[in-house]
Parts: structure tokens; C-alpha cells; sequence
């Protein structure tokens, strides 16, 4: 399957954090669900991946091209949300059309108005007057209304409530049916990826843990609920990580089938990704 | 560039109100013969695109527009011509008020003089523009403004140093020649200063990590 994004060892390094060979593969047509606690990463990869910040080592290629040679090229077909960054909020939602008009040969008025529209923004309200709901919206819709091939989003659910996060997300899985294009969507609420996401990838303190389909993700680990007698009876390759709770331990098993097989322990449960991420940074190894 | 340029100059459609009644202000005081304050309109000018980096800062656009196709550079350029449109823009408007209240009141249109008074504006407003621009790419809006106080204040005392110990006539006597070529000396100096100071912007934002 052919590639838009491609991240090959990917490296920053900042005084208090540092980003290690990170490496990841965006389909086509697919979205990718990039998550991981706050201060993980994800801001700095895509900030690398949009050449924000400079001084990075690794290869980024996105629809083939490498991201720094070809910028201005690629950049004409990449739509943007990022956290708390957007048009200064003086302006209107007109401004914001004549301003895109001149810098985007793709804009799409008429996409943006309909949009706006659908969405009931009044086009000659100032931004400031917005709720955040509205104004995450409005983002969204600017960074769709020039055809991108490729949506890069960060954190554009969070401070939604659940209605405005279910509107965005429908308004994300209605673009990538009638555009054919690519979403990489970081953010650290996971029950959104769940439904949406095809691929999810975890970074965690500037590492990639794993990069995997949600299906094979959810379908293969599991959370082994076990007591602490069953729990040493568990191999070390069989478990990734485990933590120990008051009643119990929670293990989380990277093939729950297998493990099943090998072992009598009877409660294994589905994992969410909440879980996975709780017990991949809160869990123990040994 | 364009579309930064609108952008910018959106930004000051709120402005416009307050350099309306400056314009008022001005003609009324220019028909009542009180001081002549032809250089503010232009100044106001550029304080308030100067304001636009403080909403630009506070809402992380510089960051945001890198995104776009050629941001980082497109953002500095549309910076430097939006200004010096609006200057020229209300100076044009200043000359003609300027010159249509001196005909009011003498039936007589002193042009030299206008000229030279509002190219002496137009060159003060573009030596602002010149110092603030890379001090505010270089250290953003809040710590600009002390970097320039301390600059203005820096050759204040040079200035006063080197007038008070040293005997500098010989240097406006040397230069005497090129009174006859002032104008086009002014011209001259204040793009090639403008030049100078896009391009350090220019490469501050292009170095530049956010």
C-alpha cells in the first residue's frame, strides 16, 4: 500500500526531553490515531513533520517527497489544526477567506461558506466571539477547505464536549470518504480514535512503542485479570506489562488467543485504549 | 504574499475608526492654524501594525502560518509591504489635506515645503519600522519594546557624549555637497535601510523554531 507520511528515525532533542528514532507509516486513504500522554511527543513530531521546528535529524517524506526540498509543493496540499495556533482572533471568518483565497491556489470559497453554514458560523462574526467548540470547528473547516490530501491535526478534540466531539469527528470520516485522503490525528482522548482510527500509534517519553491497525491492536492484546500466584506462573515473553492493584494484577498480553491457550487463566479481558496506555506507562516490566 | 498581506491589513480594519478621527483632528487644527501634526497620521500608521504582532503573538499565527505554503517567508514580506503601503497610503492623504488647507487659508500651496516635510515623516516612520521589525522577530513584541528602549536610550547618551567632547562640525561640513542631492539621497537611504532590515527578518523567521 502506498504511503502519504513517512517518518524514518526522527530525532529532537530539547533540554528537559528528547525525541528517539521516531519512526512510523501513514497509508493512504487511512487515519492514524497518534497518542500518548501529554509532553510525549506528538506536538514535536508533527511540528517536524510541518518543518516548525528545524533542527531535527531523521527523513520525513510525505507523498513521496522529501518534506524539507519540496516544502512549498507539499505544503499546498496539507490541511492543518494545531493546538491553540490558529488566525488572530480579531479577525472574521471572512477575513479568513480572502486571506486563505491568496495563499492556497486550491481554496474553495464556496466549501468554506457551505461549511460554515453547516456548521452555523456567522462568516462576519469576530473569531474571539466563538466559543471554543465554534472555533475548534472554524479551524477545522479552514484546514479542509483548500482539498488537502493530507490532514495532520493535533489535539482537535480537546476542550469539545462530547456533542461537538462527535460532530468533528463525523465531519473528519465524511472527508476521508469524499476527498480519498489521509488523517494523522494525535490526541490523548483514545475513545475517539477507537471508532475512527484504522492505524494507531503510541509514542511515549519521545519513543515509539508500537505502530499497529486498531483491529489488530484491539482484537489481539488483552488485559489478563489474574491473582498474584497465576501471575508467576506467567512467562516474561508471554506479558508486556503488569500492575498490580489492590484485589489483583492486570497484565496486558500481546496475543490474547495464544495466551489463552497456554495458559488456565479465565478472565482476559478486551483492552481499550485507555487501558493500554495507562498500563504501558504506569506498568511494570519485571 | 497576498494573502498574508490581507490578512495584516484586516487586522487593522479595527484601527481604521481611530486614524479616522486623526484625520479629522488634523484638518480641523490644520483649518485652525494650530501646530502642524501632519506626522502623526503616518507614525500611527505603523504603531498600529506594530500592534498586529501582539494579536499575532498571542494566537501563535507565526507558528500556525509556517504551515501554509512558503509561511515563513511570505509572512515577513506581506509584514514589511503591508506597512509601507499604509504609510505611503496616508501620507498621500496627508499631502493632499496638507495641501488643500494651506490653499484654504493663503490661496497659495507652499509644495517644497510639504514635500519635504512629509518626506522627512515618511523617512521617520520607515527608520521605526527599521529598528522594530527584527527586534520583534528576534525577541517578540513585549521584550521588543525594551530592547528599544534601551537602543533610543543607548544613542540618546552617545549622542550627547560625543556632541558635548567632540568637535563633529567638520563632518556636516564635509557632507555639505550633498544638500543639492537631499531628496534623493533620503530615498535612496530609506530603501536601502528597509532592504537591510527584511532581510535580517527574513532570516530570523527563517532560523526560527517555535
Amino acid at each position: 500500500m502506498e504511503n502519504i507520511l513517512e517518518v524514518k528515525n526522527l530525532c529532537k532533542t530539547y533540554d528537559n526531553f528528547v525525541l528517539k528514532n521516531v519512526t512510523f507509516y501513514l497509508p493512504k486513504g487511512m487515519i492514524m490515531g497518534f497518542i500518548g500522554e501529554n509532553g510525549a511527543g506528538k506536538t514535536t513530531t508533527i511540528k517536524a513533520i510541518l518543518n516548525i521546528i528545524q533542527s531535527y535529524r531523521g527523513e520525513i517524506h510525505i507523498f513521496g517527497l522529501d518534506n524539507r526540498k519540496y516544502e512549498k509543493k507539499i505544503k499546498e496540499d496539507i490541511g492543518v489544526v494545531l493546538d491553540d495556533m490558529f488566525f488572530p482572533e480579531i479577525l472574521t471568518p471572512n477575513d479568513i477567506n480572502q486571506t486563505m483565497k491568496g495563499i492556497y491556489q486550491n481554496w474553495d470559497s464556496k466549501k468554506f461558506y457551505d461549511s460554515l453554514k453547516e456548521f452555523s458560523l456567522l462568516p462576519n462574526k469576530q473569531i474571539k466571539t466563538f466559543s471554543k467548540g465554534m472555533r475548534k470547528k472554524l479551524e477545522i473547516i479552514t484546514a479542509l477547505s483548500h482539498h488537502p490530501k493530507l490532514l495532520l491535526l493535533d489535539e482537535p478534540t480537546s476542550g469539545l464536549d462530547p456533542v461537538a466531539r462527535a460532530e468533528v469527528l463525523e465531519l473528519f470520516q465524511s472527508f476521508i470518504e469524499e476527498e480519498d485522503c489521509s488523517i494523522l490525528l494525535s490526541s490523548h482522548i483514545t475513545t475517539d480514535l477507537e471508532h475512527i482510527a484504522d492505524y494507531i500509534t503510541f509514542i511515549n517519553d519521545g519513543e515509539i512503542v508500537l505502530s499497529k491497525t486498531t483491529d489488530e491492536l484491539l482484537e489481539q492484546y488483552g488485559i489478563v485479570k489474574c491473582t498474584e500466584k497465576e501471575f508467576k506462573s506467567i512467562e516474561k515473553k508471554d506479558y508486556i506489562k503488569y500492575k498490580k492493584t489492590k484485589y489483583e494484577y492486570e497484565v496486558l498480553v500481546p496475543d490474547k488467543k495464544a495466551f489463552k491457550e497456554k495458559y488456565a487463566i479465565a478472565v482476559i479481558d478486551k483492552i481499550t485504549l485507555d487501558d493500554l496506555m495507562v498500563l504501558m506507562i504506569k506498568g511494570e516490566e519485571e | 504574499m497576498i494573502g498574508f498581506m490581507k490578512k495584516d491589513l484586516a487586522m487593522m480594519k479595527s484601527n481604521f475608526k481611530l486614524l479616522g478621527i486623526l484625520i479629522v483632528v488634523y484638518t480641523v487644527m490644520g483649518f485652525l492654524g494650530e501646530m502642524d501634526i501632519s506626522f502623526i497620521l503616518p507614525f500611527m500608521c505603523v504603531m498600529i501594525m506594530i500592534s498586529t504582532f501582539s494579536y499575532d503573538n498571542y494566537n501563535k499565527w507565526d507558528a500556525y502560518s509556517i504551515s501554509f505554503p512558503d509561511g515563513r517567508k511570505n509572512s515577513v514580506k506581506a509584514k514589511y509591504v503591508a506597512t509601507i503601503f499604509m504609510i505611503l497610503a496616508i501620507s498621500v492623504l496627508t499631502l493632499l489635506l496638507s495641501f488643500l488647507i494651506a490653499y484654504a487659508k493663503t490661496k497659495t500651496i507652499p509644495y517644497e515645503q510639504i514635500f519635504v516635510s512629509m518626506l522627512g515623516t515618511i523617512f521617520g516612520t520607515l527608520l521605526v519600522l527599521t529598528f522594530m521589525y527584527p527586534i520583534i522577530y528576534k525577541f517578540g513584541v513585549e521584550k521588543a519594546r525594551i530592547v528599544i528602549f534601551l537602543l533610543v536610550f543607548g544613542i540618546v547618551i552617545i549622542g550627547r557624549i560625543l556632541t558635548q567632547y567632540l568637535d563633529l562640525s567638520f563632518i556636516a561640513k564635509a557632507l555639505s555637497f550633498l544638500e543639492n542631492y537631499l531628496v534623493i539621497l533620503v530615498i535612496l537611504v530609506a530603501i536601502l535601510m528597509v532592504f537591510i532590515s527584511y532581510k535580517i527578518s527574513e532570516k530570523i523567521i527563517s532560523k526560527k523554531e517555535f
